[in-house]
């Protein structure tokens, strides 16, 4: 599998976020700020009315298990058609927009274009933005799954409504989103206001720009609750062997792919100047060489996995076997 | 061009010398054939384009992209991302039915009927263009046919397909299932045999006498096209690197081999229409090649030469078998008559 971006691949944004936390408001700035760029907006029949755009594509969201019948290996079929329909005058838009329902779980989305060859050769995925509500983020987070499922698969994550809490609430709010995902850049926002350049064109699912936000060192000091959401990075200087790689988590996957959200390495194999990116969404995987190591950059290989019932030290000892 | 044509390769001979081309400059959604003979070209643009004799005229038909097409007692009907049901005859362009935000994605005619799949639904319209019924699906219709004597429609969908009688008073549909997204589907001519393409590179089967399901499997790409030889003997498919034919006799599909043909390593078969009375079918591929393959003594006609014109996606016979039109995603189309000289 290869998934360098080429021009004419259509740059695909995900926003997910539950009904109220300013989905809409945040769409419509997309739009409003778009200097002459045009947007295809994918939506859904529950979303919030008052869209402005002239290319709005309303869908029902069919998701489907995959021929093996895994519950977690599922894509968007309704998406697979649209793109295929929206390919048909591609000259007419810069990008396409999907706009999820309130409950939806991210991964359908992202794993359709992982998985589905047409889509895959038409678009490229390029970021999940979720949207969450300062004030009523802790009770979603409280009464359901989906609310810190979205947050883990977020690439960006607009923090709204900060005009509604207090300082104090706010560093609240934002210590809990980084206890799930540490990874997300995160940007407060009152009514929505974040510049487009900080949502449109981040490149997040590029194989070159995987770990681009990742720092180099993390100390790992959140703690693990069996069923939160976590996120957990390791890294390893000396060289890997990508057989070994390969059988690991490969093994991984399958047994805990289910609980995995989203998996990112960037690996420096034995006797090979270029770096190997390697990215997955619970089971559904992807990975491709991309260039050598930059003049001054740490050759090291790195992993970041983002899910449910993470085991530090088995991932650790694991990732850590993979040396050559 | 006297100066260009002499370049060209021989396999474009037939182009040159038996059909009328065009460049449209916008993806071929599909083509047919009126029952006036012309023939219609549905366009990514919005337009349907004509060719009748050798003139080619345009016709807006919808806003944005026109998604499918079919010939109809009248003339043409069109579905498109503007939500709209067209009819196209005569040079003008009637409304039919107008389903609002929903693109009609699936468009299918006889004589006597028209059917719009749009969403879950599939409306059922008179030879006049009145709605007689609506179908309820339990999911997107991505494939719309009628059965050879217009009786039965055809849907398929997530987890199978839906086959409903048009007379029926009641609507309750035979349900063919099988788990999985369904994303096309035919009838054979002689109404035995139903099969549907799916999303994992298969095609699923139902015998309809018995409910025997048959899978077949093995294609490096997605199916998009299927089409039923006219004695019902053969299915044609795209989907790999040959036309692959599955024997609908003699106990197949099951435990045969299908018959592999115009078979290369450069390029996908990306659309079949068989012959409408012979045991033939046109194929075109992913590189603009498009070849006429009689199935008996497995000979290859080439129509036109690959380069230059983008993949084909759309192929449709004249009834009378003598005219063959076709289209690809950069816009070229040509009407190909095989009867003069
Ligand atoms: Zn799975
Ligand atoms: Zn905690």
């Amino acid at each position: 599998m290869s998934a360098s971006p080429t021009s004419d691949q259509v740059p695909v944004t995900v926003l997910t976020g539950y009904l109220g936390a300013g989905k809409t408001t945040l769409l419509n700035r997309i739009l409003s700020e778009q200097h002459g760029r045009r947007y295809a907006v994918v939506v859904n029949e529950f979303g919030e009315l008052g869209i402005d755009n002239d290319l709005v594509v309303d869908t029902d969201e069919e998701v489907f298990e995959m021929n093996n019948g895994c519950i977690c290996c599922t894509v968007r079929g309704d998406l697979i058609r649209i793109v295929g329909g929206l390919m048909k005058r591609r000259d007419k838009f810069d990008g396409i927009i999907i706009e999820t329902t309130g409950l939806a779980n991210p991964a359908p989305v992202a794993q359709t274009f992982f998985v589905d060859e047409d889509v895959r050769a038409r678009t490229r995925l390029d970021a999940i933005v979720t949207v969450v509500d300062a004030k009523h983020l802790p009770a979603r987070l409280a009464d359901s799954h989906e609310a810190a499922d979205q947050i883990a698969f977020a690439d960006v994550i607009v923090l709204n409504k900060t005009d509604l809490v207090t300082p104090a609430e706010l560093e609240a709010v934002e210590a809990k989103i980084r206890e799930i995902n540490r990874f997300a850049v995160i940007h407060r926002a009152d009514h929505a206001n974040v510049p487009v350049t900080d949502l449109l064109n981040q490149g997040a699912f590029d194989l070159d720009r995987v770990l681009a936000r990742v720092p180099e060192f993390l100390t790992d000091d959140a703690h693990e609750h069996n069923d939160d959401v976590t996120s957990l990075s390791f890294a390893v200087e000396e060289d890997l062997d990508a057989e070994k790689f390969n059988a690991w988590i490969g093994a991984l996957l399958a047994e805990q792919g289910a609980d995995l959200l989203r998996t990112k390495g960037i690996l420096a194999y034995k006797d090979d100047d270029r770096r190997f990116a390697f990215q997955a969404v619970h089971m559904i995987a992807d990975g491709a060489y991309i260039g050598p190591w930059r003049p001054g950059e740490k050759r090291e290989s790195r992993i970041v996995f983002i899910g449910r019932n993470l085991n530090r030290p088995r991932l650790r000892r694991g990732f850590e076997a993979c040396r050559a | 061009m006297p100066g260009l044509s002499a370049h060209v390769s021989s396999a474009d001979h037939i182009l040159e010398t038996r059909a009328s081309s065009h460049d449209l400059g916008a993806h071929v959604v599909a083509c047919a054939f009126a029952p006036d003979g012309s023939a219609g070209f549905a366009l990514g643009d919005g337009t349907l384009r004509i060719a009748a004799d050798a003139a080619w005229t345009s016709i807006a038909a919808h806003e944005g992209a026109v998604l499918a097409l079919a010939a109809d007692a009248r003339g043409f009907v069109t579905g498109g991302d503007d939500g709209k049901l067209q009819r196209i005859a005569g040079g003008e362009v009637t409304t039919l039915a107008d389903f609002g935000s929903r693109w009609v994605e699936q468009v299918a005619a006889t004589r006597t009927h028209i059917a719009a799949g749009y969403g879950k639904r599939v409306a059922v319209l008179d030879a006049a263009g009145k709605t007689i019924k609506t179908l309820e699906h339990p999911s997107s219709v991505t494939g719309l046919v009628f059965d050879a004597k217009g009786k039965r429609i055809g849907a398929s969908h997530v987890n199978g397909a839906s086959l409903w009688f048009v007379a029926a008073k009641t609507d309750n549909p035979r349900k063919l299932e099988w788990k999985g997204s369904h994303t096309g589907i035919a009838i054979s001519p002689d109404g035995e045999n139903v099969v549907t393409a799916m999303q994992e590179n298969a095609l699923h089967g139902w015998r309809l006498s018995d409910g025997q399901h048959m899978r077949m499997s093995g294609y490096p790409a997605k199916t998009k096209a299927l089409s039923f030889s006219r004695n019902s003997k053969w299915l044609a498919t795209s989907g790999a690197e040959s036309i692959v034919l599955w024997p609908f006799f003699g106990g197949g599909p099951m435990g045969k081999a299908p018959t592999e043909l115009a078979g290369g390593d450069a390029a996908f078969c990306t659309f079949v229409a068989c012959h409408p009375q012979h045991e033939a079918v046109a194929a075109g591929f992913s590189d603009g090649m498009v070849v006429l393959a009689d199935i008996g003594s497995e000979r290859i006609l080439p129509v036109a030469g690959p380069g230059g014109r983008g993949a084909v996606t759309a192929l449709a016979w004249h009834p009378d078998g003598a005219r063959l039109a076709l289209g690809t995603e950069t816009g070229f189309a040509a009407v190909v008559d095989f009867s003069k000289q």
